[in-house]
């Protein structure tokens, strides 16, 4: 790709933004016009090609494990299932892919992030910057897309179809303390959010930024961070290179990839990734319904787990043991303890839960099994947090399927 | 029946009872998807809705959904917000097409058997599928074999690349025939309106 737009911090000025919009299939787009002519039947069936600057889905999915399925193309997003997702810190290649915009490349020599806002000091680093001006670290932390697991809602709500046990991972990230990078720029007294801006882009010019504010005191968090790695290895263009946020154990939309833009603010940011999407409502609502005026924003994910062993539909012998495994987190607590019901939630054993590699990952817990009789058998798994909270056998729906943390149940044969 | 048919026939059996609690107990017996359409049904306002959701989304987002008219309005605002480019009075023409093609009829009733009720009600909900049934098309046909009628992927692979096809295939199917396929008539279905017969026929081309 000879004509690959690089160093976007601020695409706004450069000239090889002006080229890349002129490239844009909807060429219709001008000044004064901002709707496009409807197209003929034919061309409007077809999606606009790709602009130059984006990385192919194909290439993204090369660089991904076969378990990762695709489940859709403009946006990308792609997920493994639980069966999958067994490793305590999750292999790279499993990582689920959700992009709002393209999966965009920038150069990291050229990609600037600029500290403003309610600061003493604004600030315009480099990504060398960051890795030389700043202590190096890192903490092994749970992401998860806030409609992680949306399919298993009924009816299913709009957005990216996740599988029920789809759209999380727990990867081992490299980078600095986004508190650091903070404090050097001094958060003035009346600084009370934080915003991240991602320097990727849409379709149209009109279409806004990716942008969403979390609490200073989330930011200010020591696992907080901003990320340069991924498993010790280089961070993959489409989870953010060179740089991206990560919030540990928050809806994955406040982790914003491809940053260039960190403002303190003294309220939450106000734009269409606040106030549209990403949002609850503070009370169950009938399915079918629209978002309430009063919802609020998305924050901490809350109790979960997930059976990764058996797989569905394993087949075992009797009388030989099987080893029922997993992982359970929550955002703002701990784990407390994880059952499990071999009954269908008539009785409950408590599983063994492992020592958790970091404050945001997710902690797995094992339990051996063995099976006296013949049949097809299930396994539910619930966990309960250190505040009281247990997972509910179906989560309330809500009208943008997010928070899915309902009992998760596999099914395995018994023979003899 | 062997003990291995025995076990596999219980697992369908139990998972028939399993809803959405979050599980991801797939099918011993592979059970056939229907991959969600890459273009939209053929309808008024369907090439507008096309026209201005591909810009950013392939169609999926929208031939995968059923949702309810509140949530299309919604999500239409939202996007709206998200920097969609669409005209005030287009918008109830998206609406008005999403509503029509891409809904169920009623939200369920409430969460109260959950975990038994769920799948089945799910499987009702399909309107191809409540199409198919209430006007006895499987009585004739099925989908990969010849019954009294064509199987539905022998009808989709013949007017695969035919343009001319949905048409035909919506008349045939409205007004019945003869000699296409054999000597046997297909009786004319007068009942379906023209909305219900594109549907049909958008899922019968879909099963080449």
């Amino acid at each position: 790709m000879a004509d690959k737009i690089t160093g976007l911090a601020n695409p706004e000025q450069g000239t090889s933004r002006r080229d890349f919009m002129a490239k844009v299939a909807v060429a219709a787009v001008t000044a004064g016009t901002t709707i496009p002519r409807l197209a003929s039947a034919q061309t409007a069936a077809k999606p606009p090609a790709d602009p130059a600057g984006v990385i192919s889905n194909d290439v993204v999915m090369a660089g991904k494990d076969a378990a990762l399925k695709m489940h859709s193309e403009r946006p990308l997003t792609a997920s493994a299932t639980a069966e999958f997702l067994a490793d305590e810190i999750t292999p790279t290649n499993r990582v689920f892919v959700r992009n709002n915009l393209f999966t965009t490349e920038f150069s990291e020599a050229n990609h600037v992030v600029e500290i403003k806002g309610l600061v003493d000091k604004p600030l315009k680093l480099t990504v060398a910057d960051i890795k030389s001006m700043f202590k190096n670290t890192s903490t092994v932390a749970m992401i998860e897309c806030a409609g992680a697991g949306r399919t298993a809602f009924n009816p299913v709500p709009r957005g990216t179809p996740w599988p029920a046990t789809g759209g999380m991972s727990c990867p081992k990230w490299n980078g600095v303390r986004l508190g650091d990078v903070l404090k050097a720029a001094g958060i003035r007294s009346d600084g009370a959010h934080v915003s991240f801006t991602g320097a990727d882009f849409g379709a149209l010019p009109t279409i806004p930024k990716v942008a969403r504010s979390v609490p200073l005191w989330k930011a200010l968090e020591e696992h907080s961070m901003i990320v340069y790695g991924m498993n010790d290895g280089p961070l993959p263009v489409v989870h953010g290179a060179p740089i991206r946020v990560m919030i540990p154990g928050w809806a994955g939309s406040a982790s914003v990839k491809w940053v260039a833009g960190i403002e303190v603010l003294s309220a939450p940011l106000k734009g269409p990734y606040m106030d549209s999407s990403y949002r609850m409502p503070r009370h169950p609502v009938a399915p079918g319904s629209k978002m309430p005026e009063d919802a609020v924003s998305t924050e901490g994910w809350p109790i979960k787990s997930m059976i990764t062993n058996p797989a569905p539909n394993a087949r075992f012998k009797i009388g030989k043991p099987v080893l029922v495994a997993g992982h359970a987190w929550v955002a703002e607590a701990d784990i407390e303890r994880v059952e499990l019901s071999f009954d269908e939630g008539r009785s409950w054993q408590n599983a063994q839960l492992n020592a958790k590699a970091a404050k945001y990952a997710w902690q797995t817990f094992s339990y051996a099994y063995t099976p006296r009789g013949p049949g097809y058998m299930t396994v539910l798994a619930r966990a309960t947090d250190s505040k009281g909270n247990t997972q509910p056998i179906v989560t309330p729906w809500n009208p943008l399927g997010y928070y899915w943390n309902g009992i998760h149940r596999v099914g395995f044969s018994v023979e003899s | 029946m062997t003990l291995r048919q025995r076990y596999w026939l219980a697992a369908g059996a139990a998972i028939c009872l399993l809803g959405a609690s979050g599980t991801a107990i797939a099918p011993l017996a592979a059970q056939e998807q229907i991959a969600p359409s890459k273009t939209l049904t053929p309808g008024k306002g369907s090439e507008l809705t096309t026209a201005r959701c591909v810009i950013c989304h392939d169609a999926t987002h929208i031939t995968r959904s059923r949702l309810s008219r509140a949530e299309w309005e919604d999500n239409i605002q939202v996007m709206i917000k998200r920097g969609m480019p669409i005209a005030p009075d287009e918008i109830p023409v998206v609406v008005e097409y999403l509503a029509t093609y891409y809904s169920h009829a009623a939200p369920p009733a409430a969460d109260s058997a959950p975990v038994a009720a769920s799948a089945p009600a799910a499987a009702a909900e399909d309107p191809v599928q409540k199409l198919l049934t209430t006007n006895a098309c499987m009585a004739c046909h099925a989908l990969d074999r010849k019954l009294v009628g064509p199987g539905f992927r022998e009808i989709a692979q013949r007017y695969q690349g035919d343009n001319a096809a949905p048409e035909k295939l919506a008349r045939k199917i409205r007004e019945g025939g003869v000699g296409a396929w054999g000597a046997i008539p297909m009786p004319p279905h007068q009942q379906l309106g023209s909305a219900d017969l594109a549907l049909i026929v958008t899922w019968v081309m879909r099963q080449k």
